[in-house]
């Protein structure tokens, strides 16, 4: 079981680096590795696929600034965290806005595994694990 | 002036507004007190990790694509996906003589019910060994207040001498001796007002022990006084291995704080053989490669790295080790008994069959040895006791020949008659440890032959006389035997006459 895994998981790498152009998830190149997938009998074909999810969507979440916010934000805000991200990560980072109203004000932004906290929520949940 | 104001108000507006960077993982997997974790991609080896609910884990394993996390805390609370933040700290416990008189668990947080403990300073629980430049070589004694150990096996502050054993030898009893004769001397050298006096605090880490035992061993320490010297660290066996892998490491923190700061300090591991176990599940679980015994290829690392934390340091203070080891039948070339035994700078090794046949601390004394020590030991002690070792081991093999033939020479016979007494002279009751100068007078008067007309029976009963006759009525003797260390004409003399004035009046 574990060895069968651990193939699937080496598939699903050698795949997803298939995948990739200029540091970019290509949705062609995507869709040529699951016609592969469909065509050749591929061992554990769902647990290869479910592995290779995985990657491209944390690949994905790289490129991607989730603004989770409190109140209006406006267009140019959004762009301004774009390039400031795509500077910090020296990647296209665009930005994706999204109403969280539980952060009561103040912005959350998520690129990959990063969280940038700068919501009232966030610094009362600070103060409160402080105290 | 109102337009500097405003900008000042717009600096600090900015500067607590600012965002604050976290890099975050989600749980993929959790089983046995192991995590498995999607991102924390920033994680740094040996980080902690905080997870929801405030527990916190610490991140042994960084693969390609996941991180092996165990858990310390409830698990129970834990559930798939929940999210996992870096803290950018190493794991780091409080230290200082804060915690003396306390019971704390792995990560230094109060276990004993007497309120939080307001300690200033906290050390990372896994640091660097001193280096050699920093080191300086074992001189000074440790008592154990054992006579058998302190006159045959000494050891010196800042050696680890590790006690090995089968189960109910009395390893246990030999550490709480040593940490109960280090308060006695603490109490005597800070109520002398001597500015040289340099006390001892000890630190006892019980690892996968039962929580009655550490009572009881809590309450012994308690009974003889010695609890405010010592700072207790239990990880018992309901523990999760985690808390058991870690709790030696801090308490080696704790330790390293007074050695830093100047002072001595005293170590037990109870028990290393535990450890090993506790760090053998969490391998397994984090699945990496098993080898002998299926321990992981770095079980000798994880000892190694521990017990070179002992040492003493040049201009500061002193840290001693005592490990101890549990063997199975008295195996002492199992894996783990092996691996200490190489890193220590000796062993105490007890014998199932002399506890057994009543002779306790049942210290064997043919494999027991301290390859430092006898550089620490006082001179006092060596002119007493510095054939001791040469003549038990006569002893035990004469005896061992005796059992077989009825015909003696008279040579023979009286090395056995002597070697039989030194055996009785070396029982002593556990938590009763004797101090140094008690017993440099219990064997100036085993050597000056004033137990050979006592029948073997009673050597044990005499030798208690010997040692009430002299606290009670040469304590002044006892305190310049204790002060000068070593015995010239003068003090031979006194000690021959109070000899001599005890016999008179123990035969009548």
């Amino acid at each position: 079981m574990a060895s069968h895994a651990k193939a699937a998981h080496q598939l699903a790498r050698q795949l997803f680096q298939l995948s990739v152009v200029d540091g970019a998830v290509a949705t062609e190149r995507v869709g040529g590795v699951l016609e592969y997938v469909e065509r050749h009998a591929v061992a554990n074909p769902v647990m290869v696929l479910k592995a290779y999810q995985r990657l491209v969507a944390t690949e994905i979440a790289k490129g991607v600034a989730r603004v989770e916010h409190a109140g209006a934000v406006s267009d140019s805000l959004l762009a301004a965290i774009a390039s400031a991200m795509t500077k910090t990560y020296r990647r296209p980072v665009t930005a994706t806005a999204e109403a969280r109203p539980e952060l009561l004000a103040g912005l959350r932004v998520h690129v990959g595994d990063d969280i940038y906290e700068s919501s009232v929520a966030g610094q009362l949940a600070a103060l409160a694990a402080a105290g | 002036m109102s337009t500097a104001l405003e900008q000042i108000e717009q600096q600090i507006a900015k500067l607590s507004s600012k965002a604050v960077k976290k890099n975050t993982g989600s749980i993929r997997a959790i089983a046995d007190g192991v995590a498995k974790i999607d991102g924390l991609s920033d994680v740094m080896y040996n980080e902690m990790v905080q997870f929801p609910g405030g527990a916190i884990g610490i991140a042994l394993n960084l693969e390609e694509d996941e991180v092996g996390c165990v858990v310390l805390g409830d698990v129970a609370q834990l559930k798939e996906g929940d999210e996992v933040t870096t803290t950018g700290k190493l794991l780091s416990v409080p230290v200082g003589r804060e915690l003396l008189g306390r019971a704390v668990d792995a990560l230094g947080r109060p276990v004993d019910g007497k309120g939080p403990i307001e300690a200033k300073e906290s050390y990372p629980v896994e640091r660097i060994a001193p280096g050699i430049i920093e080191r300086k070589s074992v001189s000074q004694p440790l008592f154990t207040g054992i006579m058998a150990i302190d006159s045959m096996i000494p050891i010196g502050r800042g050696q680890r001498e590790l006690i090995i054993g089968d189960r109910g030898t009395g390893k246990t009893t030999i550490a709480i001796d040593t940490i109960i004769n280090q308060a006695n001397i603490n109490k005597v050298g800070l109520a002398s007002g001597d500015p040289k006096f340099r006390p001892v605090y000890s630190i006892y880490v019980g690892i996968g022990q039962k929580n009655s035992n550490i009572v009881r061993t809590m309450s012994a320490l308690e009974a003889a006084g010695a609890l405010q010297f010592t700072i207790v660290v239990a990880a018992a066996a309901a523990d999760n291995p985690a808390n058991q892998y870690l709790a030696p490491y801090s308490g080696a923190a704790m330790g390293e704080w007074f050695m830093e700061n100047g002072m001595d300090a005293l170590i037990v591991y109870d028990d290393l053989s535990k450890h090993a176990v506790a760090y053998r599940q969490i391998s397994l679980i984090l699945k990496r490669p098993s080898g002998r015994e299926a321990y992981p290829g770095d079980v000798f690392y994880l000892h190694s790295r521990l017990l070179e934390r002992a040492a003493r340091l040049d201009g500061k203070g002193s840290l001693t080790a005592l490990p101890i080891i549990e063997t199975l039948a008295g195996d002492v070339s199992a894996y783990i008994p092996t691996n200490v035994i190489s890193i220590t700078d000796g062993q105490i090794f007890l014998e199932t069959d002399l506890f057994n046949q009543g002779i306790r601390p049942a210290v064997s004394v043919g494999l027991s040895v301290s390859r430092v020590g006898s550089a620490a030991q006082i001179k006092a002690t060596k002119q007493v006791g510095g054939k001791l070792k040469g003549e038990l081991a006569q002893f035990r093999e004469l005896a061992a020949f005796a059992q077989f033939g009825s015909d003696l020479d008279p040579k023979t016979k009286a090395q056995l008659e002597r070697g039989g007494r030194i055996v009785e002279l070396f029982k002593q009751p556990a938590f009763s440890p004797s101090a140094i100068e008690l017993q440099v007078a219990v064997l100036f008067a085993m050597q000056k032959g004033f137990f050979d007309a006592i029948e073997l029976k009673k050597v044990v009963e005499a030798a208690v006389s010997l040692r009430s006759f002299f606290t009670t009525r040469k304590d002044a003797l006892l305190t310049e035997v204790r002060t000068k260390a070593a015995l010239d004409k003068d003090l031979e003399a006194k000690l021959q006459a109070a000899c001599e004035e005890w016999k008179a009046s123990y035969a009548a």
